[in-house]
């Protein structure tokens, strides 16, 4: 791939109910140079006013309709303005902006279709994942695994960069965070190329909070069973 | 013909009328609803039928062949209307996702 230009690096933040951090993360964003796309995915109130000022594109769905859907509302949207790279970041800030650079590398050297961001490359990340979690996780790439084939060092973690046309082609119908399993699914149809990139995760107080329970893996395991009969 | 069935071929009855009014354009479940309250009046005035058939069947009691019937029954009701939620979820999210990339606003440039 030719040289991107950060502005061409459309960084796509979905957000519900998120809006004390968000932005502070976006801010994080910006710094970089990259542009912002926020989809307010039905927020109980409106996103805007705390983004008030802050450069972006703002896009709202009407409901909630979840993390999948809004990801594919912001990557539809940042391929309709050009963008060259769209690359997948949480709004709760446990995502290291500064670590974009060396996600979307592979992919601006013409190397891989998509990026997908691992906690588990690096001893140093790997210690920074709470020990349940770590277990939940592990069951997870078992069942991505199952389900499509690809052998992952994490799973479920939404810091990715997808190039222009790998974006195009995932056209996610999973609306919840089953999607981050129908990402793998989709990649393997559309025959992309991936890599893993060593990404570290801050886990707030705040992210642990918001975060997906261990609960809800069950729920996104039923999700995939379901969409297995029913596609 | 004793109080019981009397309720329950009046029940059968209203549930086909209903059935019909609310699927007024399809014919075929009008039909389906027909022949199973037909059905149904048959074995409640002839409850002894349903033991005949579940001896055939290898089951002991009628009411148990009527029991496995339902049960069978009413879980293809829950898939068929679980394929319809999302169905239905596809499309509304469809529209949505239209209208959030119509009205998507850019906020102010400052560079």
């Amino acid at each position: 791939m030719k040289q991107v230009r950060n502005n061409e690096v459309y960084v796509v933040i979905p957000a519900f109910n998120e809006n004390s951090v968000l932005a502070s993360t976006v801010r994080e964003v910006l710094a970089h140079g990259y542009s912002v796309v926020v989809v307010d995915d039905g927020s109980a109130k409106s996103a805007r006013e705390c983004l008030d000022g802050l450069p972006v594109h703002y896009l709202r769905h009407a409901v909630n309709l979840g993390q999948g859907a809004a990801l594919r509302t912001g990557s539809e949207f940042a391929i309709s303005r050009g963008a060259g790279i769209v690359v997948h970041f949480d709004a709760d800030g446990q995502h290291d902006a500064s670590l974009i650079k060396s996600l979307i590398s592979p992919i601006v050297r013409g190397e891989a279709d998509v990026a997908l961001g691992s906690r588990f490359l690096n001893a140093a990340d790997r210690g920074a994942v709470p020990a349940a979690k770590r277990i939940v996780l592990r069951v997870g790439i078992l069942i991505s695994w199952l389900f499509t084939g690809i052998w992952l060092s994490d799973t479920h973690n939404g810091f990715r960069a997808l190039s222009r046309s790998a974006a195009g082609e995932l056209r996610l119908e999973e609306n919840g965070f089953a999607h981050a399993t129908e990402i793998l699914g989709l990649i393997r149809s559309s025959r992309l190329r991936w890599v893993e990139v060593p990404v570290a995760v801050r886990y707030t107080e705040y992210s642990r909070r918001k975060g997906q329970s261990v609960l809800n893996s069950f729920n996104i395991l039923i999700d995939l069973v379901l969409r297995r009969i029913f596609h | 013909m004793n109080s019981i069935q009397g309720i329950l071929i009046a029940c059968s009855v209203t549930a086909a009328i209903l059935c019909s009014i609310i699927f007024r354009t399809k014919l075929a479940i009008r039909l389906l609803a027909i022949i199973l309250c037909a059905t149904a009046i048959v074995f409640v005035l002839v409850p002894d039928l349903t033991t005949v058939i579940a001896r055939r069947l290898g089951v002991g009691r009628g009411t148990d062949l009527l029991l496995y019937v339902s049960l069978i029954a009413g879980v293809h009701v829950v898939l068929h209307l679980y394929r319809r939620t999302r169905e239905l979820e596809r499309r509304i999210t469809e529209q949505i996702r239209a209208s959030a990339l119509r009205d998507a606003e850019e906020f102010g440039r400052s560079h």
